[in-house]
């Protein structure tokens, strides 16, 4: 399993436990002291990025489309970040 | 006329019972069988709580807690994680319903517009404090407050802290530290990022002074008026219920 945390400059903390198959995503666990609106949407999201290839724009375009159709609102993080911390994670698992 | 809000003072209770009585307010609120509503409470036994995206054994060292009978919970909204002492610690909560003038759609702006109340009554006690985004009040650069809040049903529901007291020692014994070597750095760095209503005023507040000021400093900020009441019966009776069913259990404690 890979680990990863990291802080948003200005924001809040998050951090990634992942695992991987080749360069797919198998599971995958956000926690932080971060806001999101509504809270419930991290469970949706980490299930949702199960499957999904290990590349960043995509996962970064990824969270915000699932993000703006469930109008969730992340504060002190942006997906951006989420996503980067999902690679400097899946880095890690090896 | 001014608007009647309700002011609940609802003393010490263990951290399941306080969590699940303001999830319980929110959900009165939500069926209008209340008034928007500001609470007042304490933690008996200390207790520790972390924000609903954060890991409990991440944050938290449950042997140190259960050693010393200190109570660990998650809570509904985001965050960080928060040592609540029995003694240092005032906690408020704010259930109010989404439509309300004070309510923007904007998480940030209703934080400052919340914590508005919070400022001024800080003030009032000669605390010159300030809002600092995201979601703390600072004086001279040193956080006194911390402030979390979500939305549900048509309800915002907010909660924080206010230190009265702060104990850097005891903080980092029940909160997880990455490593021993840097224990003694980051109670350190508390000590000097983190202050309290006595240490800064160089004087012994009480709890009872403490909530007038800030009563009052909500009163102005937000132009309503503050009645003192108590819980309802449906209250009462849905937090004993959702302590149980939920707060009081490892299932959503520990679910992350």
């Amino acid at each position: 399993m890979g680990k990863a945390e990291y802080k948003v400059e200005g924001g809040k903390m998050i951090r990634v436990y992942l695992t991987k198959k080749n360069d797919v995503i198998e599971e995958v666990k956000i926690t932080g002291d971060f806001f999101l609106h509504p809270e419930v949407f991290i469970e949706e999201l980490e299930e949702a990025l199960k499957g999904r290839t290990l590349n960043e724009p995509s996962l970064t375009e990824l969270i915000e489309s699932l993000s703006a159709k469930r109008d969730a609102t992340f504060l002190g993080v942006f997906p951006r970040d989420v996503a980067r911390c999902i690679m400097m994670a899946g880095a890690k698992d090896d | 006329m001014t608007e009647k809000w309700r002011l609940l003072d609802t003393g010490l209770h263990d951290a399941f019972y306080n969590m699940a009585l303001d999830e319980a307010i929110a959900i009165a609120r939500s069926r209008n069988l209340v008034p928007n509503t500001l609470r007042f409470f304490r933690w008996n036994p200390s207790a520790v709580s972390i924000g609903y995206f954060q890991g409990m054994e991440e944050e938290v060292d449950v042997a140190a807690c259960k050693e010393r009978g200190i109570n660990y919970v998650r809570r509904r909204t985001g965050g960080g994680a928060v040592y609540h002492d029995r003694e240092g610690e005032l906690t408020y909560s704010l259930m109010i319903s989404e439509e309300h003038r004070l309510i923007s759609r904007d998480f940030q702006k209703t934080y400052e517009t919340l914590c508005s109340g919070l400022v001024s009554g800080l003030r009032s006690l000669g605390i010159p404090s300030e809002f600092k985004p995201i979601n703390d009040i600072v004086v001279a650069g040193k956080k006194i407050s911390g402030n979390a809040q979500t939305r549900g049903m048509g309800v915002v529901h907010q909660h924080g802290t206010i230190l009265r007291e702060v104990d850097p020692v005891l903080m980092f014994k029940v909160l997880k530290v990455p490593n021993e070597k840097i224990r003694d750095k980051m109670i350190k760095s508390v000590e000097e990022r983190v202050t309290s209503v006595n240490r800064y005023l160089r004087r012994e507040v009480g709890f009872k002074e403490l909530e007038e000021a800030l009563v009052d400093g909500f009163k102005d900020s937000f132009n309503v008026e503050l009645e003192p009441g108590g819980a309802t019966e449906f209250e009462e009776h849905r937090a004993a219920q959702i302590r149980k069913r939920k707060y009081a259990t490892k299932k959503w404690n520990f679910k992350r």
